[in-house]
Parts: C-alpha cells; sequence; structure tokens
C-alpha cells in the first residue's frame, strides 16, 4: 500500500510563487525601491573616479579634487544608510511571507482526509514537514533576496555604464554568450544533484543517528562491523554525489569566472582605441572598466543562487502538493444511534478485495469485540465502522445516514477510532485534552482524566494539569499516555466507540485496568473492541470471529465457547486448562 | 583525488581539540597543503589585477602606446585565466579536505558508539552524539578548509601592502593601520549577529518540531479533532520565528551597512589621498586607479579573516566535543585477565535467585513487569547489577565482554530494527536461517506482504511496520542470531492471540539444544515453557510447570488470569 503523496507541478508552483508576491505589492515596492536607490548609490563610485582622473588630468586643482572625493564619501554614507534600510524591509517581507507559507502548509495538513492519514503512513509527510520547510525557509530568506537584488544591481550597473557611454558597454556582449551557455549547463544539472546530494547527506546523519539510539541493539547483536560498513557505504554514496556536484562546479566556475574577466580586457582594449581615436575621455575609459569589474560579483551571486532557487521550488513543489479538497458532506442528520452494516465490501487496490460482504447491526449500548487472525481484515471493518473509508459496495450507516457522508465535525460525535497509536502533543496536559472541544473549562479537563483514573497521577505533576508534556516536557509512561488519549474520548463524547488494538503495547495488568475504567466510564455508549486479549473479548456482550474478510462466527463469549469453533480452540489455549472458568482453581 | 571515506580512518588523537584537528589535518596533508598553494595563487592573482589595470591606464592610455596597452590588457587576461583555473582548484581541495574530516569524525562516532554499547545512554547524552554528524562536522570541516582560504588572504594582504608601499609609503601606511581597525570594527558585530542566528535556529528548531508534533499525531488529530487549537498553537510559533528572523536581519542589517560604510570610508580616504599625491605629480593617474582597485578589493580578504577567525574557534568548540565524546569510556570494563570461557552450562542470577537451565526453554513470569527487565538486563550484564551473575560458575564480570555478548542474547521490545533492505537486518552474515527463523517468529507473512520480500527496505525504526510486526521481527531477527542463549522479554505482547499461540508453538522447536528464557505473563507463552518460574518483589518464590503453579500458586494464576 504505497501511497505517496502528491507532488504540484512547475506551473501550479509558478503560480503560487507569482500570488505570493503579489498579496503585499506595497512592501515589495518599498522594498525594491530601497534596494535600487542602495544600488544607484554604490555606483556613484566608479563614475566619480573616473571625474576624478578627468580633473587631475586637467589639473584642476586640489578643490576640485577634495569636492569630488567629498561627494564619493556622502554616496557612500548613504548607499550605506540605504543598506540597512533595504534590507530591514525586505526581510520584513520575506519573513511575512515565509511565515504565511509554512501556516498555510500546516492548515492543508490538517485537512488531509482521515482515509489518507490512516494509509499513507507519516515518513513522507514528515520530510516535507522538516526538509522543505527549511529548505524552503532557505530559499525565500536568502535566495530570493539575493538572486533579486543582485540582478537589479547587475541591471542598474548596466545602465550606469550606459550613461557613462554607450560605446563603452559593447565589450560586455562578448561574455553574454559564455555565461548563459555555460548556466544554462550548469543549472539543467544543478538541482538534481545537490537534491541528491542532499539526501545522501541526510542518509549519513540518519545512519548515524541509528547507531547511536540504537547503541544498545548494536551491541547486544554484535553489529558494530555492520555498522561501521553501513556508515562506509552511506559516505561512500555521499562522496559519489558530492564528486558529480564538484565536477557541474569544476566545468561551471572557471568557465564563468573567465566570463567575468573578458569585459575587462575587452572594456580596455577597445576602450583605449576609442580613446585613442577621441571618441571618448580618460575618465570614461576608467569608469567603463571600474563598472565591468563591479559587474563581477552581483552577477556572481546571482548565478550563484539560481540552484537554490531550484532546490526551493522542488521543495515548494512538495509543499504544494499536499492539498486535498473537502469533498461536500450530507446535510441529513442521524436519527438514532443503530450501526447497520449491509453486504459491506471493500478494496484498498483495486481487484483485492480485504472484505467479502459483511454484515452486522451494532445495537446502542452493545459491546461487540471483534477478534480474528493478523490480516484477516478486523482492522479495515474498524476503519469503515469509524467512518474513516466508505464502503465500496454495500452501506454502512447510522441512524439510517451514511457514516463516512457525515461532516467531519458530526462524526467525531458519533464515532471515534482509537488506535494503538497514542500521541501526547508538544503543550500542557490540559491542552492535550481540551483540544477535542475548545472551550472546555479546567473542571471539564479534569472530570474526563478522573473518569479514566488519571487524575491522582495528573495532580502530581509538576504543576498539576498545566504541566508541559510530550516531546520536550514531562515524559508521560505509555499507560498514561494511553489515559490521555482515553480522556480526549470521555470529553468529544460519541455515542460509539471502535477501539483498534488500544491497548495492545501496553503491559497486559495496565491494559486489564485501563479497559475496566473505560468500560466503567462508556456504559450507555456503543463500543466496538478490536481486541487480541481474549479477556476483552470475554467481557463483551458478542464477539464476532472475523477470518479472511467474514463473519465466521457471532455470538456471545458463553455461546461461542460452547459451539466448539475457532473461538472456543483459542480461549482453551488461552486459558490454559478448559476446566478452569471464571474463577481460578 | 584519492576516494572517500577513507578506508582507514586510523585513531584519532584526543588529547585536545588542538591536537583533534590538527590530527584530521595531517591525515590528508597533502590535499591541505595543495588546498593553501591554489588559495594563495588564487588571492594573489585578485590581488595583482588592479596593479595590473594601472598599468594599462598609465602605459597604454595616458602614453598612448598601443603596445603596451595590448600587452598590459593580455597579462589582464591572463592573470585572470590563473586566477579561474586556481580558485576552482582551491575548490576541489577545500571540498576534499571539508569531507574526508567530516567523514572520518563520522567513522570515529560510529566506532565509539559501538564500542560503548548499552552503556552510551548512561555515560553519553545520545541527543549530543547526534548532533555531531548534524551540527559539528560541518563546523570540523570549516575549520580545515578556512585555513588555506586563511593563508591566502593574509599573503594577499601582504602582497598589497608590499606593492603599496612601493608605490607610496603613507598610502601604504595607510592601509596598513586601517586593515587591522576595519577588521575589528567589522567583528564587532559578528558576535551579536551569532547570537541571534543561533537564537533563531533553536526556534527554527523548535517550530520544525511542532510541526512534525503534529504530523506524528495527525491520526489522532484527524480521528478526535482539535485541529483548530493546533492551528493556532502552530501559528504563534511560526510568528514568534518570524519575529526572531526580524530581530536577526536588524542585525544583518547593520553589518550590512557597515560593511559598506566601513571600507567604502577606507576607500575614500585612500582615493581622496592618492588624488591629492597625482595632482603633485608625486603618482600617477594609472597609480591612482590601482589604489582604488586596492581599497575595494581589500575588503574581500578582510572578510575571509574575520571569517577565519570565526571558523577556526567554532571549529575548535567542535572539535572539544567530539574528543570528549571519544574519550569516554563504558561503565563495564572488561577484567584485566579475563577467565576462558567456561563450557555452556547453567546461567545464575544471585540477585532474583533465578536458575536458567541450560539447553531448555525458561519462562519468567514476574507479577511486575520492571522485574522481569532487570532480571533480563542481569542476565545479559547489560549493566553493573549483572557482574555477580553466573555462568557455569563464573561472575560474568570476570570474562571478556565481547565473549559474554557472543554467547548471551537479550531482546526487549526497545530493540530498534535497523534501517536498510529487511536481509541486512535479520541475517547481515548471509547465514541463510532468516527463513527458517521467520517461520517460528510467525513473521513470513509480514514477508510475504513486502512488495521486494527480504529485499525491502525497512523504514526508519521499522515505522513502516505494525507494532505487531516488528516485535515478529525483532523476535526472528534474534532466532537468526542463534545465540547460544537467548533471553527474550515480553516477546510477544503486540501481536494477537491466534499468532502469539503460534509462536509459543513454534519457539521450543527452533531453539531446540540452546537455552532460552521468556519473560512474559502470557498462558499461551507460559504453557509451552518447559520449565516457568514465578517473581514477585524481584525474588524467584515458586517454580514449576504453568500447569502445577496453576495450581499450587494462587498469586501466580492471579497474574497470568489477570482473574
Amino acid at each position: 500500500m504505497s501511497n505517496a503523496l502528491p507532488v504540484a507541478d512547475s506551473h501550479q508552483v509558478r503560480r503560487y510563487a507569482r500570488d505570493l508576491f503579489r498579496r503585499h505589492p506595497r512592501q515589495l515596492a518599498v522594498a525594491v525601491g530601497l534596494h535600487a536607490a542602495a544600488a544607484i548609490a554604490g555606483l556613484a563610485g566608479p563614475r566619480l573616479l573616473g571625474d576624478l582622473v578627468q580633473s587631475i588630468e586637467h589639473g584642476s586643482g586640489f578643490g576640485a579634487v577634495d569636492r569630488i572625493a567629498l561627494l564619493i564619501a556622502v554616496f557612500i554614507v548613504a548607499q550605506a544608510v540605504l543598506v540597512r534600510f533595504a534590507y530591514i524591509r525586505s526581510a520584513r517581507l520575506g519573513e511575512r511571507i515565509l511565515a504565511e507559507l509554512r501556516e498555510e502548509f500546516v492548515d492543508r495538513v490538517l485537512r488531509i482526509p482521515l482515509s489518507t492519514v490512516e494509509r499513507a503512513g507519516s515518513g513522507d509527510l514528515l520530510t516535507r514537514t522538516s526538509r522543505d520547510v527549511d529548505a524552503l525557509s532557505r530559499c525565500v530568506r536568502f535566495a530570493v533576496p539575493e538572486t533579486l537584488i543582485s540582478l537589479l544591481t547587475v541591471a542598474l550597473a548596466v545602465v550606469a555604464l550606459i550613461l557613462v557611454s554607450p560605446l563603452l558597454a559593447l565589450p560586455l556582449l562578448i561574455a553574454v554568450p559564455l555565461i548563459v551557455f555555460s548556466a544554462r549547463w550548469y543549472l539543467r544539472r544543478a538541482a538534481a544533484g545537490y537534491l541528491r546530494q542532499n539526501a545522501a547527506y541526510s542518509q549519513v546523519t540518519d545512519g548515524l543517528a541509528e547507531t547511536v539510539e540504537g547503541a544498545r541493539t548494536v551491541d547486544a547483536l554484535r553489529r558494530q562491523r555492520q555498522r561501521l560498513r553501513r556508515t562506509d557505504a552511506d559516505l561512500s554514496r555521499s562522496w559519489q554525489a558530492e564528486r558529480y556536484t564538484l565536477w557541474l562546479r569544476t566545468v561551471w566556475s572557471p568557465t564563468v569566472e573567465f566570463g567575468y574577466i573578458l569585459p575587462v580586457v575587452g572594456t580596455l582594449l577597445i576602450g583605449g582605441w576609442f580613446y585613442y581615436q577621441g571618441w571618448v575621455d580618460l575618465g570614461q575609459v576608467t569608469s567603463a572598466v571600474l563598472y565591468t569589474q563591479l559587474l563581477i560579483d552581483p552577477l556572481d551571486r546571482f548565478l550563484g543562487w539560481l540552484d537554490e532557487l531550484q532546490v526551493g521550488a522542488a521543495s515548494l513543489a512538495r509543499l504544494l502538493g499536499v492539498s486535498f479538497e473537502t469533498p461536500p458532506a450530507t446535510e441529513e442528520v442521524p436519527r438514532g444511534t443503530e450501526i447497520v452494516a449491509k453486504d459491506v465490501r471493500f478494496s484498498y487496490v483495486e481487484g483485492r478485495e480485504v472484505l467479502h460482504g459483511i454484515s452486522l447491526t451494532i445495537a446502542p449500548g452493545e459491546r461487540l469485540a471483534i477478534v480474528g487472525p493478523s490480516g484477516a481484515g478486523k482492522s479495515t471493518l474498524g476503519r469503515l465502522l469509524a467512518g474513516v473509508h466508505a464502503p465500496g459496495a454495500g452501506s454502512l450507516t447510522v441512524g439510517g445516514v451514511p457514516l463516512a457522508d457525515l461532516p467531519l465535525d458530526r462524526l467525531r460525535t458519533e464515532v471515534a477510532l482509537v488506535s494503538q497509536e497514542h500521541h501526547v502533543f508538544m503543550g500542557t496536559l490540559r491542552d492535550n485534552i481540551a483540544m477535542v472541544r475548545p472551550g472546555s473549562s479546567a473542571a471539564d479537563v479534569r472530570e474526563a482524566l478522573a473518569a479514566v483514573h488519571a487524575l491522582k497521577w495528573a495532580d502530581a505533576l509538576p504543576a498539576g494539569i498545566d504541566t508541559l508534556v510530550g516531546a520536550g516536557g514531562v515524559p508521560l509512561s505509555a499507560a498514561q499516555a494511553q489515559q490521555v488519549a482515553l480522556a480526549r474520548l470521555v470529553l468529544a463524547d460519541p455515542h460509539t466507540l471502535v477501539l483498534d488494538e488500544a491497548t495492545a503495547l501496553l503491559d497486559p495488568r495496565a491494559a486489564r485496568d485501563l479497559e475496566q475504567s473505560l468500560a466503567a466510564v462508556l456504559r450507555g455508549r456503543t463500543v466496538v473492541a478490536i481486541a487480541h486479549r481474549l479477556f476483552s473479548a470475554h467481557d463483551a456482550d458478542r464477539v464476532a470471529v472475523v477470518e479472511g474478510g467474514r463473519i465466521t462466527e457471532l455470538g456471545s463469549h458463553d455461546e461461542l465457547v460452547a459451539a466448539g469453533g475457532s473461538y472456543a480452540a483459542l480461549w482453551d489455549s488461552w486459558h490454559g486448562t478448559p476446566q478452569v472458568q471464571a474463577e481460578p482453581a | 583525488m584519492r576516494d572517500l571515506p577513507p578506508a582507514d580512518s586510523g585513531s584519532p588523537d584526543h588529547r585536545s581539540a588542538t591536537r583533534y584537528l590538527t590530527w584530521l589535518a595531517r591525515r590528508t596533508w597533502a590535499s591541505v597543503g595543495a588546498a593553501v598553494i591554489f588559495a594563495v595563487l588564487w588571492m594573489v592573482c585578485q590581488a595583482v589585477v588592479p596593479a595590473v589595470v594601472g598599468r594599462a591606464i598609465d602605459a597604454g592610455l595616458t602614453h598612448h602606446d598601443g603596445g603596451d596597452l595590448l600587452l598590459w590588457s593580455l597579462v589582464l587576461l591572463g592573470i585572470g585565466a590563473v586566477q579561474a583555473l586556481a580558485g576552482v582548484l582551491r575548490h576541489r581541495r577545500a571540498v576534499y579536505n571539508w569531507l574526508s574530516a567530516a567523514f572520518r569524525t563520522i567513522q570515529a562516532s560510529v566506532r565509539k558508539s559501538g564500542k560503548l554499547g548499552v552503556a552510551l545512554p548512561r555515560r553519553l547524552d545520545a541527543g549530543e552524539v547526534v548532533a555531531i554528524g548534524t551540527a559539528d562536522i560541518s563546523h570540523i570541516g570549516n575549520a580545515i578548509d578556512i585555513t588555506a582560504r586563511g593563508t591566502g588572504s593574509v599573503i594577499a594582504v601582504l602582497t598589497v601592502t608590499v606593492l603599496l608601499l612601493f608605490t607610496s609609503v603613507p598610502l601604504g601606511l595607510v592601509v596598513i593601520f586601517g586593515i587591522p581597525l576595519l577588521t575589528a570594527v567589522v567583528s564587532l558585530l559578528i558576535r551579536p549577529l551569532h547570537r541571534r542566528q543561533q537564537e533563531y535556529r533553536e526556534q527554527q528548531g523548535q517550530l520544525t518540531g511542532r510541526a512534525t508534533d503534529l504530523v506524528g499525531g495527525l491520526r489522532v488529530l484527524r480521528g478526535v479533532g482539535g485541529e483548530p487549537v493546533m492551528a493556532e498553537r502552530y501559528r504563534a510559533g511560526s510568528q514568534s520565528l518570524r519575529a526572531a528572523g526580524l530581530r536577526v536581519a536588524r542585525v544583518e542589517a547593520l553589518l550590512d551597512g557597515a560593511q559598506v560604510l566601513v571600507p567604502g570610508i577606507f576607500l575614500v580616504l585612500v582615493t581622496w589621498l592618492g588624488a591629492r599625491f597625482a595632482l603633485e605629480g608625486r603618482i600617477t593617474v594609472g597609480q591612482l586607479v590601482s589604489f582604488y582597485g586596492y581599497a575595494a578589493f581589500l575588503v574581500s580578504p578582510l572578510r575571509q579573516l574575520t571569517e577565519t577567525i570565526d571558523k577556526l574557534t567554532r571549529g575548535h568548540v567542535s572539535g572539544r566535543r567530539v574528543v570528549d565524546m571519544l574519550r569516554v569510556e563504558s561503565d563495564l570494563p572488561d577484567p584485566p585477565r579475563p577467565v576462558p570461557v567456561p563450557r555452556t552450562g547453567d546461567l545464575v542470577d544471585p540477585v532474583s535467585g533465578l536458575v536458567v537451565r541450560a539447553g531448555r526453554v525458561t519462562a519468567v513470569a514476574a507479577a511486575q513487569p520492571a522485574d522481569a527487565v532487570a532480571i533480563a538486563d542481569r542476565l545479559g550484564r547489560y549493566s553493573r547489577a549483572g557482574d555477580g551473575t553466573l555462568l557455569s560458575g563464573v561472575p560474568l564480570k570476570e570474562l571478556e565482554l565481547a565473549a559474554v555478548r557472543e554467547r548471551i542474547v537479550v531482546v526487549d521490545n526497545d530493540s530498534r530494527l535497523f534501517s536498510g533492505p529487511l536481509r541486512e537486518d535479520l541475517d547481515p552474515d548471509g547465514t541463510g536461517r532468516a527463513p527458517a527463523a521467520l517461520a517460528a517468529a510467525s513473521a513470513d507473512d509480514v514477508v510475504a506482504e513486502l512488495p521486494g520480500g527480504l529485499d525491502s527496505e525497512v523504514a526508519e525504526r521499522g515505522r513502516s511496520f505494525s507494532g505487531g510486526q516488528q516485535q515478529r521481527l525483532r523476535l526472528a531477527r534474534a532466532l537468526v542470531a542463534d545465540p547460544e542463549i537467548l533471553v527474550l522479554v515480553e516477546p510477544t505482547s503486540a501481536v494477537d492471540a491466534h499468532t502469539e499461540a503460534r509462536i509459543a508453538d513454534r519457539l521450543g522447536p527452533a531453539r531446540r539444544g540452546r537455552t532460552t528464557v521468556v519473560c512474559s505473563t502470557s498462558p499461551l507463552v507460559l504453557d509451552r515453557a518447559d520449565h516457568v518460574v514465578y517473581v514477585e518483589d524481584g525474588v524467584a518464590v515458586a517454580e514449576g510447570t504453568h500447569r502445577e503453579l496453576l495450581d499450587s500458586s494462587r498469586a501466580y494464576a492471579r497474574t497470568v488470569l489477570r482473574e
């Protein structure tokens, strides 16, 4: 069931990027204007030096020289001040756009449909959330402003050069083909190369993290040599990737650098010839040579950031790929809380049916246990009963309304799925529970905790229910985390709960405690428990044995034991001896 | 360039951070030397460009000598070509040196982690060791790399100074005294900048943490609700990161301004003085243009010098972290004179009184699950508490630790599945035992479902598998390892009853002739064990078969049947 999340195409990426900048036209105009002003101030230097040379040539005297020097100083001060303000303005805009970008991404993540969340796994999404958001930050904070500013500076320097003498701007053209062709050659290969390099690098750091965090396992299974081999293989892959991009740069960087020096030489030679002809004066040649030199730095920066822009665009494409339309929900309101499945069939992949016609009526307040071997379709049935997936054929309704068509807010008041996974979010214990019902008071939260027998340890935390828990906070044990999950359910208050091996990863004694406290709290609620611990089946009103995508046995515990089918065999085996019943001997 | 990583990473000098960095540089001395030479050449080429431009203007233009103009223009072109070539050769060496320092550090970290093994969490903060791989190696690589550019910058500054002094002593002196002053002024701003950048990175890390937290719990979130609260909280973090970004930008803006202003004023000073000298006829116009060029050029080596100081400092700090890690020793030392490994015999934990008979399956049912974990750790000497555990009457602390690990393997539910092809994790030595072990662990269906079978990639921590699947794979891996003594802690806690029954049936035959300990309270498992020991309050209080114990011990029955 590989379920890679989609990636946006380049058209969508471009449109989104354009819209992003258009959202703040005034801020953009101010930032660009300031940068342009700063660049213009910076371009005054060579021009004035030309004037200086010219006045020395004509022996204009100290006064003129002093005046020009003072003017250069004024422009430098102006440039420094403008640079500062321009930088702040563009950073303000950049940070704002970046914040919007990541917040919108998280909003889109929070709208991923339940069925996708349940099936896709979190690996890909985690990578997008951490690496792609980081890559994009680098792009928005550095690459975008740097390329824009350097492009602006280059353009203005060319204008300045033309203003000095349009003739002297001609030698610039010598370098254009060389730079353009080599840049195209490089950029066509760079992004893929750097992506591979980054991927190889993170494999190296992941491998190290694995060795360090798994040091106990490495030691227990004597895997030291294997880990070293693995490290060397990772490093070798990283080296290959680095060598490829290094090769790209080995070709490209001397080529462009040579391309930078060509116009300087050309301006000197051609400018000299123009000067001999009397078409330009010495000051103009000086300024022109200095301008062509001045072009090198921004041009180099511009070209240097282009590959980062490509990497950023690739990341943006992955971030924009996480975008799902919410399908229109039904307006119908369930009449009653009875859940009815009629000949429900379901397949994840076309042609590979997992459930082959399940019919089941779950009465309000009933407790139903679903047992059966791994891979029999128990969890899939549970997800359907919780409205995560819609059945492929047949119908599954609550109070007469198809479960999967209900709007999510409504669905949550009807059925909730509790899985093996429990997650304590970073934040206070109180927030962790109150989140399912915004506006809940501290008293509501305490009540929910008390219902799952968790109030005692909660009050014993350093700051009670306002203690920070989860990653970076006070760590909670697995059993406590499970209790938090149950407390959330108490507060969310759905009439039906689907427990999917909710207690599987706990130590068996705690599971028993939890299930008992849960049973006490949920009296009157409908409970569907997908269980592999048989005591929970024993406590249920009815037991459904699911084998091979079908319900093969259905009835109360005693009925099934008496019937002597596969459930009875398992029960005997679990219980040690057929003789021992409810009371130990 | 030789291939990386180095086959023989050598034994690092961990006496001090400086020695460690020197050791790294020495391991690739030829390449580091080449980088220095190319860097010097590269920077000197840049340094002499203004002089050549000046000569071209003087000789070619003011003296109207076309031949000279051509000559000097060609010299300029030649220097440009050499500079481009030296630049890329320097860069190639720099990348090589950076990587080889980083790679060696990673190799050393992996080797050390393996050596520390179970002692690592007790001796080191795992997060800090991981941080060596994510952060410190770049600082170390940078430190090795910057030495070349730093040397080049010093030489370039010296070259320019000499050139200036030859042309005009007063101007040369302005440069000599001006440069250290400029470096000092600009570097004043570097420190607050780094502080704020650090703060930003930390906040960025926290925000990423918040987002991954949210993604990690997305199933819960989408299941029971709470999205608006989470979105709001993320937004708050995002906005505070935005504010931190602006704080960085304010210092950066100031620095950018200063980097225009300070060298700019210097440039004006040099140009103004130069112009006056030119007017007095003390220097030529071409020389004036050169002066302007020098002053503009010097900004770059100046920045590199500031960078050099900064990177060497950071490299030193990171080097110290690496050295600190390399120095840590395990708290489970080998005895000075190890006793020869005894023949197969009983394994005894004197603390609990547990006796594990050779060649049988012994189940340990503990009333408190923590007791079973502690016993397992002692049986394998995973902590000092296991020093006194007896193997054939010999205390484990008198044996070589490697020999103990070879004979006794403890597998608990924290055992980590490693990423990569499944085959490599299950059977790294290619024993071919994997299919049988998978069948015994009832994990053959897990592999059958994988698109590539045993060659499929395992995700980090085995995340692509469910809890029960992970547990069965761990068991299979332990069975492939086939140690003389295998200690399993709750090996079936996450699988369904059908599967558990199958595993319990197959475990005994799979381990025939070997010694096996299973810590479990599941009747399905206990019923199949040769011998069951019941532990209460850390002490073995009853033993026998499962059925005998059910009959004889009320406490045992309560524990395993949970009545």
